[in-house]
């Protein structure tokens, strides 16, 4: 992975030293919480429900076991020995003392790794492909562009005070596993069009204008292919139309989607090609020497020479956890394990610190000393050898952190709601476990297949809700907790959002619900390949809301 | 008299903004200077001329006068606008401009790094910062990732 030179030191360092003088005159009143906000805001702390939050940066969610038991240390010695790992790869921590803050933020540096960027009306910490370099699908590997966007975005002096927080994924591959499309850049690692001179040549597809929260939109595509040369010149005259023109008036009215929106997007594509053009004297390059020491620090890993082999064991847990927990990798020999943060009674996405050094012993051991977090509130071990596999599984047992649940329906994606965000409008964490009650049998959950079940607690939407086969969103009716449901939501292959089904149904009643949702798909199916996205989007909504409110006269 | 950070140095101002009244050569509101008609005359040979703009002002009208113009008082209304370090760039960069640049209204010390990396070189802080307090935050960073357009300040980059 990406190891820090002298420059990255260098910087993290001072970054450091710049935040502790900023806390020290917010301590000593020197500065008002409003002149303080944006400052903590751009080194990731949050001022939550309880005490302030800090979200960490994964950058495309990739970590070294050093840095993973860093982060078990700040679990254990800054916090209550959990962090709780998020949709855009970061991991939060959610009862640090204000006054520790740089002094993790200090402990961080020395692992290379920072909490910049996390929150704020800035460029965030860039997402990417969990399965990235290990994927068969894979036309390029991702991770160099991330770590490029990664540097030039980090206090950029142009924008680093935007209208509103700005996300950028990167993916490689064929099938999109980074929500690329719902972000207010999509990058997609591209040959070019097939009748040009550009024709198997690598560049990028550049989306703009996508997100989700009040106002959901999938991306527009602004450029069919870009050279890779130009992706910084090309990124500098996006953001430069938009931090001239987006809407500074209405914070809901100031993500650039509404921009691209209000103007149309071939009058928005208008100005940023005549930007870009106007611009290219003084546009960053991306240079030949940095890309080749980026690419260079993504080479694959010493893998042995192994056959592939199926498993020899008749343990049907191992069965089940190795047919829904692991995945094809592009070398022979190897699989992709996915470590589950879905266990019945755990908060989605929570990790004890305990857990995280187990968790990096194994990778160490087992997994080329790396570990991944995925958009969906997972972690990866990317490279593990077939071999290995009954020992792991084992291991990951032992730790709670093998429900062989990965693409079912309890795989939820769930937001930290009403239990400790300060936004949220209902909670989101007794959901997840009423739906992990009413979802207890496995073999049902398999013969249901994929289902992504995705809530927020709010309309901000960190959970995803409306790209969710089955969203869930936590809304506040009279002080009480309320659940809106989508259907037919997917962020992935043709992207859509969800349409809802009705009226809000009351918090007892959402795992029930669910189960509703889920008969109407059994009956409706037209065979078990067919899956439950797909019947959605074959028989409508129509059937689903009639079931569900037909008999559920509470949800009235 | 206003004290503001000019260069690395904290000096009293000699322009007046529009509207005050006293010594000093007068800074106009872009309104103003558009509706003369652009100078003709040699450069030498005019008043010291000075112009504000806001953060939605557009730069091609201002181009003719920019020879002309020995500061270029850049406004931010509120903490948070970045809009005026778009402005910073496309004036140093696009446009050439080589005169004063002031940030001014809404800066503060924690702004003045990346400010000053978008080519500001003067800078008229919001009424509760020191001016001398702040000239430190120049050195805060010494290296950068990106090329800008400062001369106040250049931080190691890669290259």
């Amino acid at each position: 992975m990406y190891q820090y030179d002298d420059i990255d030191r260098t910087f993290v360092n001072e970054r450091v030293a710049e935040f502790r003088d900023q806390t020290r005159r917010f301590l000593a009143g020197e500065l008002s919480e409003d002149e303080f906000r944006p400052l903590r805001l751009r080194n990731g702390l949050y001022i939550q429900t309880h005490a302030p939050m800090l979200r960490v940066a994964i950058p495309y969610g990739l970590l070294s076991t050093r840095q993973l038991r860093m982060l078990a240390h700040i679990a254990r010695r800054y916090d209550r020995d959990y962090g709780h790992f998020s949709t855009r790869q970061n991991i939060q921590y959610n009862w640090p003392k204000l006054e520790d803050v740089p002094d993790i933020l200090a402990d961080l540096a020395g692992v290379e790794m920072h909490a910049m960027q996390t929150s704020g009306n800035c460029i965030r910490n860039v997402t990417s492909d969990h399965l990235a370099g290990v994927s068969a699908d894979e036309l390029e590997d991702p991770r160099p562009w991330c770590e490029l966007i990664r540097q030039w975005s980090t206090l950029h002096p142009e924008f680093y005070y935007l209208p509103r927080k700005f996300k950028i994924a990167v993916t490689g591959a064929a099938n999109d596993r980074a929500a690329s499309a719902v972000h207010d850049i999509g990058l997609h690692l591209v040959h070019g069009p097939a009748d040009s001179n550009d024709a198997g040549t690598m560049g990028f597809e550049v989306l703009v204008g996508g997100g989700l929260g009040r106002m959901p939109i999938i991306g527009k595509r602004i450029r069919a292919w870009l050279p890779q040369t130009e992706l910084l010149a090309y990124l500098e005259a996006i953001l430069r139309v938009y931090n001239r023109y987006g809407r500074r008036d209405n914070i809901h009215k100031a993500r650039i989607k509404v921009l691209v929106k209000a103007l149309g997007i071939d009058e928005f594509a208008r100005q940023v090609e005549a930007e870009y053009s106007a611009n290219r004297a003084f546009a960053p390059n991306v240079k030949p020497a940095d890309m080749a020491r980026l690419r260079a620090s993504f080479m694959p890993p010493a893998y042995l020479v192994l056959p592939d082999s199926e498993p020899d064991t008749k343990s049907s847990a191992f069965l089940a956890w190795h047919r829904h927990n692991t995945r094809a990798h592009k070398v022979s020999g190897y699989r992709v394990v996915f470590v589950s943060l879905k266990k019945h009674g755990e908060a989605p996405g929570d990790m004890s610190g305990a857990q995280m050094d187990a968790l990096a012993d194994l990778a160490d051991r087992h997994s080329f000393g790396e570990v991944r977090v995925t958009h969906d509130q997972n972690l990866v071990l990317a490279d593990v050898p077939q071999h290995a596999l009954a020992e792991l599984h084992t291991a990951l047992g032992a730790l709670g952190l093998a429900t062989p649940n990965i693409g079912t329906l309890t795989d939820m994606i769930c937001c930290p709601g009403l239990d400790f965000c300060s936004l949220a409008n209902a909670g989101s964490i007794d959901i997840a476990k009423q739906i992990h009650q009413q979802f207890d049998d496995f073999d049902y959950l398999y013969d249901l297949g994929e289902i992504q079940v995705k809530m927020s607690g709010c309309m901000n939407a960190c959970g995803h809700h409306h790209v969710g086969h089955i969203g869930i969103l936590g809304v506040d009716k009279h002080g009480e907790e309320w659940y809106q449901i989508t259907l037919g939501g997917s962020a992935t292959g043709e992207v859509t959002l969800g349409e809802v089904i009705g009226p809000s149904v009351p918090k007892r009643s959402v795992a029930a619900t669910l189960a509703r949702i889920v008969e109407v798909y059994v009956e409706h199916r037209e065979n078990a390949e067919e899956s439950f996205l797909q019947t959605v989007r074959r028989v409508g909504i129509a059937p689903f809301k009639e079931r569900v409110y037909a008999t559920n006269t509470a949800a009235a | 008299m206003r004290q503001i950070l000019r260069q690395r140095e904290v000096t009293p101002d000699r322009w007046r903004y529009p509207g005050e009244e006293g010594h000093g050569p007068l800074v106009h509101t872009l309104a103003e200077l558009l509706a003369a008609a652009p100078p003709s005359l040699n450069p030498r040979d005019l008043p010291e001329l000075g112009v504000r703009i806001g953060p939605t002002d557009e730069l091609p009208p201002l181009q003719a006068y920019l020879p002309y113009l020995a500061l270029i008082v850049v406004q931010f209304e509120k903490n948070g606008d970045g809009r005026g370090f778009s402005q910073a760039q496309l004036l140093r960069q696009r446009y050439g401009y080589g005169g004063e640049l002031r940030a001014s209204g809404a800066v503060k010390r924690d702004h003045l790094f990346l400010l000053a990396r978008c080519g500001f070189d003067g800078f008229d802080f919001d009424a509760t910062e020191d001016p001398s307090a702040a000239l430190a935050c120049l050195q805060r960073f010494s290296v950068a990732y990106q090329p800008a357009s400062g001369l106040l300040v250049q931080p190691r980059q890669r290259v």
